[in-house]
């Protein structure tokens, strides 16, 4: 029991069996199928999967945010430090449960997202501070000068001079202007931030510093992070545990050790295959051959199946059940079932 | 202490005067600015010159068809009022008309617009299948219409004005959405909690501003070239409130022999429109934040 209590108290986001789908007049797009996602309180989780996976599908659930056609998921459940996001209703389908209105007031506040791509992610027309200071402004009941104060503050706190929160967004380099785009996120204080591959568009340089920067705030607030990228390098430095997704399912979850030394899923396996060994420069590049399944036609079983070099008859045929390999690491994948001999991997 | 805390910070300037600041490096803008500014003062401080019921309005045949001279600038019409005198007060009516009638289709199409295109889908369709509806009559004959079922006093000239221009300010301002409403940072606001109404009015409307702006000034002086019309076929400002159309409708007989007579409304008309177009394009180079030098 008291365990029990301990354990909802710990968990910042808990999605469970999330499925998204996006339907239009002749096809049935499914970006997410029922997956299972939890984020304890201060922790940092990565999501990690290749471009049409569901990552920022997921994300943009957790904010009530699916875009149109689907403009909420089709089912399962979003738990937000233990407000439910959604509820079941009796025809089965699944609802938002708060207004609108709640909806707004925990975006920013309690979830807060960092963008891709700090070039579009900031209204041209507006100094930073002016936009750093909305974000204040909204949820706190403060006066126009205490939010730009605290712009100012924030300004300082991501590595930028105080005084450039009267500069407009164009006069910012793309690694200053991510900088603002992550004290934007963190104006508030969020108990999560959803970083939505924050260092994609900057250079190597200043991907290192962002992180860098990214670490040091989650550490000094105690933030949770969810952090969405296909770049495993950035998961290695800044995540606890890993969840890859593969075509709208997590096909492996576990903590750094599992995923790194003891990769189980033939997909993650391609994934660090495909990264180039810095000791051994000779050796050859092995990338995952084909591409991803259209997800308006997923095949019948195991959606990477078509790709796989370990593929068996069953994999074609029946969906993998999730198997937990130890008390941290889960795999979906046929090569795992009972009695099969998993030494050749 | 270091250097760069020591050193001084700039005073923020507003938007507004960053703005203005732009404008001002524009000549020709500067240029009708100005003549648009003494138009406007002219006519504030016509009451000091002349006596509006004496020198605008009555009859005075002893002074009919007088050519310019010192005590008429413009010389006299046919009923021998002073030209310069009606011009001024012409001003008043056609500007106020212009401004009111535009405000007011800026202010329905506008928003019309702006749900319609921040929303899209049935709303968006039904509106601008009403858009095209209003778009299919001709804007004049609209005007004749609604002037013909109501009295012709500024009110009603300016909602039939108004009405009229309904559609274009629709279209510009849904289309202008259209094209930021799917940008990252409005995504981004609705990410940080802001509710629909303060990204439409803020992030959306005030990124659209320009081609709004523009549009505003554009049309003001299509508004006054409109009311020139109804009135110089008699459906809009009616004598003897002076008026550049009815003016021009009067002078209409005495062209051969008194030609001033249509050059002075006519000129006082090019002048209007074309500031407003100047400034409108000037406005729209200011307001860029992109081109700030």
């Amino acid at each position: 029991m008291s365990n029990d209590m301990n354990k909802t108290n710990d968990v910042m986001l808990d999605i469970k069996n999330l499925v998204v789908e996006f339907k239009t007049e002749d096809e049935t797009v499914q970006a997410i199928n029922g997956i299972d996602l939890k984020i304890n309180k201060g922790k940092t989780h990565g999501l990690v999967g290749e471009t049409g996976a569901g990552k920022t599908t997921t994300a943009l659930s957790i904010l009530n945010l699916v875009p149109f056609p689907a403009e909420k998921p089709t089912a399962g459940t979003i738990e937000l430090d233990g407000v439910h996001l959604y509820k079941t209703n009796e025809k089965g389908e699944c609802v938002p449960a708060l207004t609108e209105k709640d909806y707004q007031s925990i975006r920013g506040e309690k979830v807060a997202m960092i963008f891709q791509d700090p070039m579009t992610a900031l209204n041209p027309i507006f100094t930073v501070g002016d936009q750093i200071a909305e974000s204040v402004r909204l949820h706190q009941n403060v006066d126009q000068a205490k939010a730009m104060e605290r712009a100012r503050e924030m300004l300082e706190l991501v590595g930028i001079p105080a005084k450039r929160a009267d500069d407009y967004p164009h006069q910012f380099s793309g690694g200053m202007k991510q900088r603002v785009v992550i004290a934007m996120a963190l104006a508030c204080n969020p108990s999560l931030l959803i970083a939505d591959e924050p260092t994609t568009a900057l250079d190597v340089t200043i991907q290192a510093q962002v992180l860098e920067m990214m670490r040091g705030l989650r550490d000094k607030f105690g933030t949770s992070v969810l952090m969405i990228t296909h770049d495993l390098g950035i998961i290695a430095e800044m995540c606890d545990e890993v969840s890859v997704m593969y075509a709208g399912r997590i096909v492996e979850y576990g903590n750094l050790e599992d995923i790194f030394d003891n990769t189980r899923h033939p997909y993650t396996q391609g994934l660090f295959n495909s990264l180039p060994n810095i000791e051994d420069r000779k050796a050859e590049l092995k990338p995952i051959r084909g591409l991803m399944p259209n997800p308006a036609d997923l095949p019948k079983g195991c959606a990477f199946c078509p790709r796989c070099d370990y593929a068996m008859e069953i994999c074609k045929t029946v969906r993998p059940e999730r198997k937990w390999l130890s008390e941290t690491h889960c795999v979906e994948c046929h090569l795992y079932d009972d009695g099969k001999d998993v030494s050749k991997l | 202490m270091n250097a760069a805390n020591t050193r001084k910070i700039p005073k923020k300037k507003s938007q507004a005067y960053e703005i203005w600041r732009r404008f001002k490096k524009n000549k020709t803008a500067m240029a009708a600015l100005i003549v648009l500014s003494l138009i406007i003062l002219s006519t504030l401080c016509a009451d000091f010159i002349w006596d509006y019921q004496k020198d605008a309005c009555s009859i005075n045949i002893k002074n009919r068809l007088q050519h310019p001279s010192w005590e008429h600038p413009l010389g006299t019409d046919e009923l021998g009022r002073d030209m310069l005198c009606r011009l001024v007060y012409g001003a008043r009516a056609s500007l106020t008309v212009g401004i009111l009638g535009t405000s007011f289709a800026l202010l329905v199409g506008g928003t019309l617009g702006a749900i319609g295109g921040y929303y899209g889908g049935k709303l968006d369709n039904l509106i601008m299948r009403c858009t095209d509806v209003l778009l299919a009559i001709p804007g004049l004959l609209l005007c004749i219409a609604i002037m013909s079922a109501f009295k012709s006093n500024v009110f009603y000239i300016s909602l039939s004005l108004g009405i009229s221009y309904i559609s274009k300010f629709t279209r510009i301002v849904r289309s202008s959405i259209l094209s930021v409403r799917d940008q990252e940072y409005v995504e981004a606001a609705r990410a940080i909690g802001a509710s629909d109404f303060s990204i439409i009015t803020k992030h959306v409307l005030m990124n659209c501003m320009a081609p709004i702006f523009v549009q505003y000034a554009l049309a003001i002086g299509s508004r006054i070239l409109s009311v020139s019309t109804l009135s110089y076929i008699g459906m809009g400002i009616q004598a003897p409130t002076p008026d550049w159309g009815n003016m021009l409708s009067g002078a209409r007989a005495f062209i051969r022999g008194n030609t001033y007579l249509v050059m002075g409304p006519g000129v006082a008309l090019l002048l209007t429109i074309s500031s407003f177009n100047l400034i409108g394009d000037g406005l729209r180079d200011a307001m860029d934040p992109r081109l700030k030098k």
